[in-house]
């Protein structure tokens, strides 16, 4: 069974653009949700990373961090709200509790956790769209020029991601196999008996790599046999959807520079809500959410 | 070609080696030369070294496990002890037994040329390597795909491409066909004989389907307790099994040896010409190959199932349609598949890989939903999944299982002594048992025995001891009145466990009959017994031996 944020070979554009293009487009819609406590601008950002994901035909990726990214935002408001007791507007009083001592609910809380929880939610799409739909193969091969092995500690963490989750699935199945008569599987059990297989998977992967060669004095590019073609000999051609990412992600850094530079689309939770909604946030959380449909084909 | 002429490819010299914690060292004393461009088949019983040394070969023991070791080792001259799995990368290809474990790509393609970007191979090298490898292993339609999108067998032809990317000079298969339906099985072992003979490659296969290999193997070495127990030629190797080890006959050679025939046959074709040579099979007529008796070969008639056993139906499917995937992945994998199975009934599963074997017996144990059909089975099923090892989950045998209904189901599957074992001290084989007991347990007898129990491929890296030992337990279980049934790639598994063979392909029925009629009746789904006779109804030593037997 497959992990839904393993990456899938598709036709697309945001498949076909180089890594570092794909990389700049995906990292400037979680800079703006990083760089903005805004809702408006969070909520832009979201919908830019949601369009990105479906558009480039991540549907499942992008659904399933959805779920996982609104679980996180309702913990994330439920726990803000019982241990900040900063605002103005007291919804509730809730007394004294242990460890946390008084505990009142107030709206600015409230609104505090549900952006941080927004923000969670946005950086959670954008990684699963960057999961699902850029090569880690080519990520590792355009890193290996500049930092080869730290390319391949990070291309085997984002490979071990999805397998732990397929071993995770099977487990499941296998727990919902076994006979009346057998101990049942807790949660824990399962954590425990993934962990210690990926550290086997782990152990293996490395004696995989030793003997594939890691070990090995890399020669460099251009020695040994002639390249077999004219394409080969030069350095190898961008693809052409780079440069519509890449203008993408420089005007919406751009945008994000000029619109924070300028101090609009602020938000302050405390002491009493306040959000910017001016003419230049709503036309900057619009340029945001248009950048979501760069991966149109 | 005498060994001793050519230069050594794998040099082993009183090689004793202990693994951390083992009593006993798993390489006892060995002492072997392989020379540049053999074609070495590594035969034994589970557990008897062959892996270890192999290991030894590539550098991983003792580097990667640790250990205690005692003795040289020489690949190519190189000192594979003091040098490691690295230093004897560049002329080393291994194939480890679970291909799942040395996948560290995320596509077919970047897999494959991993090997060669980390020598800093040239992008226009690496693209021809691979498009060559692709082409050689007949796995080009897979460079695109996803690894963790491919089946068990598609996964293993892919770790070989990866291994045999690079040309090495010397190739290390760990079992390579135990995934691999018998025509990608039999293609591989014939493009490993390729790589050797054209390119000068030397081959050292353990495998435990030594009828597969045996007539591609120049010399074979066989194990016994982690020392060399024989080496010779594979004419030799049969007549020291006949005596010896029995175990590791190939069924042609038993059916000879039961029939008073000798000398015993390397493969099919000498099996054949021997016969032919000795009067007892006449050549190849119009309707097939006339012989023994006036018995003539006849087309398997395609998809009439028998009739079922008089205790009913134990699972049945009508008409099932099953997708899986997501999205512009779908596909269909079965495709209207009529299946039934009676109480006490013993039936293999086959077909090749991708077929929908897996699918078919997930699907019966409900964790499939069709998306048209019907399936009916009230009486349960038990699966036992090709990855025994998800099921244990605990450090004890006993843990896993509770009170007297877990002891019964120990009992059962006959690992009642293991009660205090950690399960990861148990051998593969026992592991399996452990798993199938689990899936059992609280459900062994009576009515609350399960209708169905279903096995996936459990097989995989089983000598025929443990095979025979899983077959009695399949045997023992349908006396009880479960219907078992058991999705194999192994024809002479399935002729020795089942009555019945139900044969997919492309998520179709193509045939459902007796086993001596499934498995008598074509080049590839065909025990080796009925290749060499290619007689209706024959498919085992015995039943061969007693055909020729009646020959005057």
């Amino acid at each position: 069974m497959r992990s839904p944020f393993a990456y899938v070979p598709r036709r697309g554009p945001l498949q076909a653009a180089s890594p570092g293009a794909a990389v700049a487009y995906l990292g400037a819609i979680a800079t703006v949700a990083f760089v903005f406590s805004n809702p408006i601008v969070l909520l832009a950002a979201g919908c830019a990373a949601v369009a990105a994901g479906l558009l480039a035909g991540a549907r499942r990726s992008v659904l399933a961090a959805l779920r996982m990214g609104l679980a996180l935002a309702v913990l994330i408001v439920a726990v803000n709200a019982l241990v900040v007791s900063r605002g103005e507007t007291v919804l509730a009083r809730l007394g004294d509790w242990p460890l946390l001592g008084r505990v009142d609910v107030t709206a600015e809380a409230l609104a505090e956790g549900l952006v941080l929880g927004l923000r969670a939610a946005v950086v959670l799409v954008v990684f699963a769209v960057y999961s699902a739909c850029v090569d880690p193969d080519r990520v590792l091969r355009a890193l290996r020029p500049l930092a080869g092995r730290s390319a391949l500690t990070a291309s085997l963490v984002s490979r071990l991601v999805p397998v732990a989750a397929a071993d995770g699935a099977r487990l499941r199945e296998a727990a919902r196999l076994r006979g009346p008569g057998a101990a049942p599987v807790g949660r824990a059990a399962t954590a425990r008996r993934l962990l210690a297989g990926s550290l086997d998977r782990a152990v293996d992967v490395a004696a995989t790599l030793e003997l594939r060669g890691y070990g090995l004095p890399a020669r460099r590019t251009g020695e040994g046999r002639r390249p077999l073609s004219r394409r080969h000999r030069g350095a190898p051609r961008r693809p052409r959807q780079d440069a519509r990412f890449l203008a993408v992600a420089a005007a919406l850094l751009a945008a994000t520079i000029a619109v924070a530079a300028a101090g609009a689309a602020g938000f302050h939770a405390y002491p009493t809500v306040e959000i910017d909604t001016g003419a230049a946030t709503l036309g900057f959380a619009a340029l945001v959410a248009l950048t979501g449909l760069a991966p149109r084909k | 070609m005498n060994a001793a002429e050519l230069c050594s490819a794998l040099e082993l010299e009183g090689l004793t080696y202990t693994y951390p914690g083992a009593p006993v060292p798993a390489l006892d004393g060995v002492s072997l030369e392989i020379g540049e461009g053999e074609l070495v088949l590594l035969a034994g019983r589970s557990g008897c070294g062959k892996t270890t040394l192999l290991r030894a070969a590539c550098g991983l023991v003792p580097h990667f496990h640790g250990g205690e070791i005692e003795g040289r080792v020489a690949v190519a001259g190189v000192d594979a002890l003091a040098g490691g799995p690295g230093e004897l990368a560049a002329g080393v290809g291994y194939l480890a037994q679970d291909p799942e474990s040395q996948v560290v790509s995320t596509t077919v393609a970047a897999e494959i040329a991993l090997p060669l970007e980390l020598r800093g191979a040239p992008a226009g090298d690496c693209a021809r390597a691979v498009e060559e490898v692709a082409l050689a292993l007949a796995i080009p339609h897979l460079l695109g795909r996803a690894v963790d999108t491919l089946s068990g067998g598609e996964l293993q032809r892919v770790a070989l491409a990866a291994a045999l990317v690079t040309r090495p000079r010397l190739v290390l298969l760990d079992e390579p066909t135990s995934q691999l339906d018998p025509v990608a099985g039999d293609e591989l072992i014939w493009l490993l004989r390729r790589l050797n003979e054209e390119w000068g490659v030397t081959v050292l296969l353990a495998e435990h389907r030594l009828e597969r290999c045996l007539a591609a193997a120049d010399r074979v070495i066989a194990m016994d307790g982690g020392a060399i127990a024989f080496d010779g030629p594979p004419s030799e190797f049969l007549a020291w099994a006949g005596t010896s080890d029995p175990a590791l006959e190939t069924p042609a050679a038993r059916m000879f040896s039961l029939a008073g025939l000798e000398p015993l046959p390397v493969g099919v074709r000498e099996a054949r010409s021997r016969l032919v040579e000795g009067g007892r099979v006449l050549s190849r007529g119009e309707g097939g190959l006339r012989s023994i008796h006036g018995r003539s070969s006849t087309p398997l008639t395609p998809h009439h199932p028998p009739e079922l056993p008089q205790g009913g139906t134990a699972a049945r499917t009508k008409g099932i349609w099953v997708e899986l995937g997501e999205a512009d992945e779908r596909r269909e994998v079965l495709r209207g598949v009529d299946f039934e199975i009676g109480a006490g009934e013993r039936v293999a599963l086959m077909g090749r890989n991708g077929a929908g074997k897996s699918t078919l017996l997930r699907a019966l144990a409900g964790l499939v939903e069709p998306v048209s059909g019907k399936i009916e089975q009230e009486s349960g099923a038990a699966l036992l999944t090709q990855n025994p090892g998800d099921y244990l989950v605990r450090e004890r045998v006993g843990d896993e299982l509770l009170g007297e209904e877990g002891e019964e189901a120990l009992r059962v599957v006959g690992l009642e002594q293991a009660v205090d074992s950690d399960p990861r001290d148990l051998s593969g084989g026992e592991r399996q048992r452990l798993a199938l007991a689990i899936a059992l347990a609280g459900r062994t007898e009576g009515e609350r025995l399960p209708g169905l129990v279903a096995l996936d491929e459990p097989t995989r890296g089983m000598d025929r001891a443990r095979k025979d030992d899983l077959a009695a337990l399949a045997r023992s279980l349908a006396n009880r009145g479960a219907a078992v049934l058991i999705a194999t790639h192994d024809v002479e598994f399935a002729a020795t466990f089942a009555e019945r063979v139900v044969l997919l392909g492309d998520g179709v029925t193509i045939a459902d009959a007796s086993v001596e009629e499934v498995l008598s009746g074509g080049w590839y789904f065909a025990t080796e017994v009925a290749r060499v006779l290619d007689l209706p109804g024959v498919v085992t030593p015995e039943q061969g031996a007693e055909a020729l037997g009646e020959r005057p």
